[in-house]
């Protein structure tokens, strides 16, 4: 099992160092100069601007900057933001906080909602399959900041009482947080609970008529036994993974989501670093949020050996 | 295996085709149809349907109903654009990675896989961001994030293609590899691909849309499904159908390249992701 | 046949419906089978004769319905009208069955071990330490060396003819009175195939159950069953002693099935 950590982790490297240029190369390829950018748009005299560009170390070979900003980088320095002057991972951590929080809830959402549907949906079959992929194809074709807007435009319209803006910081009001939290939530998970009950429900019909649930039948176990240990834990490795390979969609999704429920997580900051066009909280934000998500598959690989023993061996 | 998912697929496809036909209208005839220009104002602000607006008319009365064709034509356009050079780009890609195989392929192999590192619509909005808003950079954006996808589902059918009996076959009685690769490894690699075009399609309706909806899409005045959404939004309540208008038209668009999509899957007979 | 029969099998049909057509696949045969006794059944494929398996255990493929007229009884019992729990408790616990392809028949994700385990708390209901040590003897009583140690493995450590040797220890761990093994080396190398029938055998002769060998192979069924039905398209054509309708078959198909047996030397390269 640490063989295989160390392996994953290994093979990551090479393409987080990738991710690293493009993100480096991505803002420095600007069209303007990234010297009069972090001057903000007030006029600057052309001495000021070259004092800017020594402190900012823009005189050097592109090369020297690059591994100068990737050191500070793996020190947790994510450089200075333009417009509060102030460290950006200090301004970003608390944001990714807030959004790894709804990413969660979206994700735990969606698992339940997406491997309830799919399994009823193969189990049951009939009019209930039918309906469940009906309902999935519709789903699907529904953009997450689409979903958002309805339900603020239903929920304005017919429950006015309802506060939908009012996102509290979780030490404040625990309760109130996850309340708060529960709608953004909801439209991010919808399509990708779709991703999953449509996976969930192939993997069930693809186990069931697997040989070995028909010797789980033959020994006499209860339905539920069978369910649980045959069916579920079975179709859960590929389910997993789907999983897994959401959360990208479920990290890209949240920007739009946030921006809409107004909750202070890394998607609002993006916008509004974009806005202000504070370069290096953009860089930051860009880089951080690939590695999670390459971390991320990498925790699903291993969870894909905890589940199934064979994946460790091959 | 039995006739009824081919005929179902069969209603799919021309149900898909349909749907597409009528948005290919829009974007060929967009300006024929619309009853007003998208920019033209008239006196009622936040209208409901009338006679003269069959949608209404938006914030500073520009009729809704005009604004959703010409804003289609803008959408679907760059959708549409996005998706061939990604296309383009990715069967080359993919066909010469599947084909040639060794450190080539796992060298653009690897490049693509930095690229699908990073969530789709962050790196849209960060590459948008830095290179700024204008209708080529959002192109090219959208065109460089679906690279991957497309360059992925044709390497792997090339690469079991190219190992089988009627290829090596071919090329024992002396077929040079051009004449083989484009007679025997495209056709099997078709299907896949076009299933997966068609979703590729859908979900850069999402992305165009949902930069649009964020300020991040081709810039006004032109009008467009996403800023239209988000425009709307700030006078939902007053005006439910304003929302309702742009949404639905999304939901249309991207339900159709679904459908499509489905639809193909089943007529070819492609297996994967089923 | 003067002990009473275990299984009594009278006028059993058995139709498959997929969408609007139905086919039956089991004619309407009977057959005893007596506390202890091995029979053979031997036909070619798509004889009918694992589905006549199939309907004792009343255990249809998922998503094909199989629908079962006549009369199945276990000491007695009618089975066909059996309500599901109760057919729960006969199957495994009574009657058990080992499956053709070992390859597929275990659980991926669980351990050998604990496939056992749920088998004998289901129907023995032991402890949890009581299942465990019972489930490391049957491993040995099967042949798996170091039964204590490879109760924890998983199934893709083990070889083919060791997966079978553990399907026959889940079948056999409640000790049921009848063994039902549906071409229970068909897909085993030829070798392994040998030590596989004589471990059927042993275990027969030491837990006393009776066997029904399901098999299309005549030379698989010589000197493991008393007797032999031959079925061809859902019928059983002849019955009698094994010696007998070796040396003097009277049916034209049991000869033509006769004569399709390969010599041991030709075996080897099928």
């Amino acid at each position: 099992m640490i063989r295989l950590v160390a392996l994953r982790l290994a093979l990551m490297l090479p393409i987080l160092f990738g991710v690293s240029i493009v993100a480096f190369t991505l803002m420095r390829a600007l069209p303007g100069d990234f010297a009069q950018a972090s001057a903000g748009t007030t006029a600057i005299s052309a001495e000021a601007l070259e004092t800017i560009r020594r402190n900012l170390g823009l005189d050097r070979p592109v090369w020297q900057q690059y591994l100068g900003w990737l050191a500070h980088a793996l020190t947790g320095d994510l450089g200075t933001s333009f417009v509060t002057r102030r460290p950006v991972a200090g301004e970003l951590l608390p944001r990714l906080a807030v959004t790894g929080e709804l990413t969660l809830i979206a994700g735990l959402m969606a698992m339940i909602m997406g491997t309830a549907t799919g399994l009823a949906s193969a189990r049951l079959r009939g009019a209930t399959d039918w309906m469940v992929r009906g309902l999935n194809s519709l789903l699907l074709a529904v953009p997450n900041f689409v979903i958002a807007t309805l339900i603020v435009l239903l929920a304005g319209l017919y429950f006015p009482q309802l506060a939908i803006f009012n996102y509290v910081a979780f030490v404040a009001d625990p309760a109130g947080n996850i309340t708060g939290l529960l709608l953004p939530a909801l439209s991010l998970a919808l399509t990708v609970s779709v991703t999953i009950s449509e996976n969930t429900r192939a993997a069930v019909l693809e186990v069931a008529s697997q040989d070995y649930v028909m010797v789980a039948r033959a020994k006499g176990l209860r339905r539920r036994t069978i369910l649980v240990h045959y069916l579920v834990r079975n179709a859960l490795t590929p389910v997993v993974t789907v999983t897994g390979l959401q959360l990208a969609a479920l990290l890209g999704g949240s920007i739009l989501i946030e921006t809409i429920f107004t909750v202070p997580g890394m998607g609002q900051y993006l916008f509004d670093s974009v806005a202000n066009r504070d370069y290096p909280a953009i860089q930051a934000i860009v880089l951080l949020s690939a590695t999670i998500v390459l971390l991320v598959n990498v925790l699903v690989d291993i969870t894909y050996a905890r589940i199934d023993a064979r994946v460790s061996y091959e | 295996m039995n006739k009824a998912p081919r005929t179902r697929g069969q209603v799919l496809v021309a149900l898909g085709l349909v749907m597409l036909a009528l948005l290919i209208a829009i974007v060929l005839f967009g300006p024929v149809i619309a009853p007003y220009s998208p920019s033209k104002t008239s006196p009622g602000s936040l209208a409901g349907p009338t006679a003269a607006h069959w949608l209404g008319t938006d914030s500073i009365g520009r009729d809704v109903l005009s604004r959703l064709i010409i804003g289609g034509r803008t959408t679907l356009v760059i959708t549409s654009a996005a998706v061939a050079i990604a296309l383009t780009v990715g069967l080359i890609l993919g066909l010469i990675c599947g084909y040639v195989g060794g450190w080539v392929d796992l060298a653009v192999m690897r490049v693509l896989d930095i690229i699908f590192a990073f969530p789709v619509f962050l790196l849209a909005i960060a590459v948008v961001a830095a290179l700024g808003p204008t209708l080529r950079n959002l192109i090219i954006t959208i065109a460089i994030v679906y690279t991957p996808t497309l360059a992925r589902v044709v390497r792997a059918p090339v690469l079991s293609v190219k190992r089988w009996d009627h290829v090596e076959a071919a090329r024992s009685i002396g077929v040079g590899e051009v004449a083989i690769a484009l007679r025997h490894v495209l056709p099997l690699v078709i299907s896949p691909v076009l299933v997966q075009t068609s979703l590729t399609l859908a979900n850069t309706i999402f992305t165009v849309t949902a930069l649009s909806f964020l300020g991040l899409g081709p810039p006004p005045p032109d009008p467009n499904w996403g800023s239209m959404l988000a425009e709307a939004r700030q006078f939902m309540e007053l005006a439910p159908l304003t929302v309702i208008g742009p949404a639905t038209a999304i939901v249309f668009a991207s339900l159709t390249f679904i459908v499509l999509a489905n639809g193909l899957r089943e007529v070819l007979d492609v297996t994967a992701s089923r | 046949m003067t002990a009473p029969p275990l299984l009594q099998v009278r006028d059993l049909t058995a139709t498959f419906t997929r969408g609007s057509s139905a086919t039956r696949v089991v004619q309407g045969i009977s057959f005893d089978i007596a506390p202890g006794e091995a029979v053979g059944f031997v036909g070619e494929s798509g004889c009918g004769k694992s589905v006549t398996a199939r309907a004792i255990m009343r255990l249809a493929p998922e998503g094909t319905p199989l629908t079962v007229g006549g009369s199945i009884r276990y000491r007695g019992q009618e089975l066909t009208d059996l309500p599901e729990p109760a057919m729960r408790d006969i199957r495994g616990r009574r009657i058990a069955m080992v499956f053709q392809d070992p390859m597929s028949s275990l659980n991926p994700v669980m351990t050998i071990g604990a496939q056992i385990d749920d088998m004998l708390r289901r129907h023995g209901g032991l402890s949890r330490q009581a299942a465990r040590r019972r489930t490391i003897e049957l491993l040995g009583l099967v042949g798996i060396r170091d039964p204590a140690l490879r109760a924890d493995d998983h199934p893709h450590q083990f070889s083919g003819g060791m997966r079978q040797r553990v399907l026959i220890a889940i079948a056999v761990s409640c000790q049921p009175d009848l063994l039902i093994a549906d071409e229970p080396t068909t897909a085993l190398d030829v070798t392994v195939q040998a030590q596989i029938l004589r471990l059927l055998l042993r275990l027969r002769r030491e837990l006393g159950m009776a066997l029904m060998l399901i098999t299309h192979d005549f030379g698989v069924i010589a000197g493991m069953v008393e007797r032999v039905h031959v079925m061809r398209e859902g019928n059983i054509v002849e019955t009698g002693a094994t010696d007998t309708i070796f040396t003097a078959p009277t049916h034209p198909y049991t000869s033509a099935l006769l004569a399709a047996v390969p010599r041991l030397s030709e075996r080897g390269t099928a």
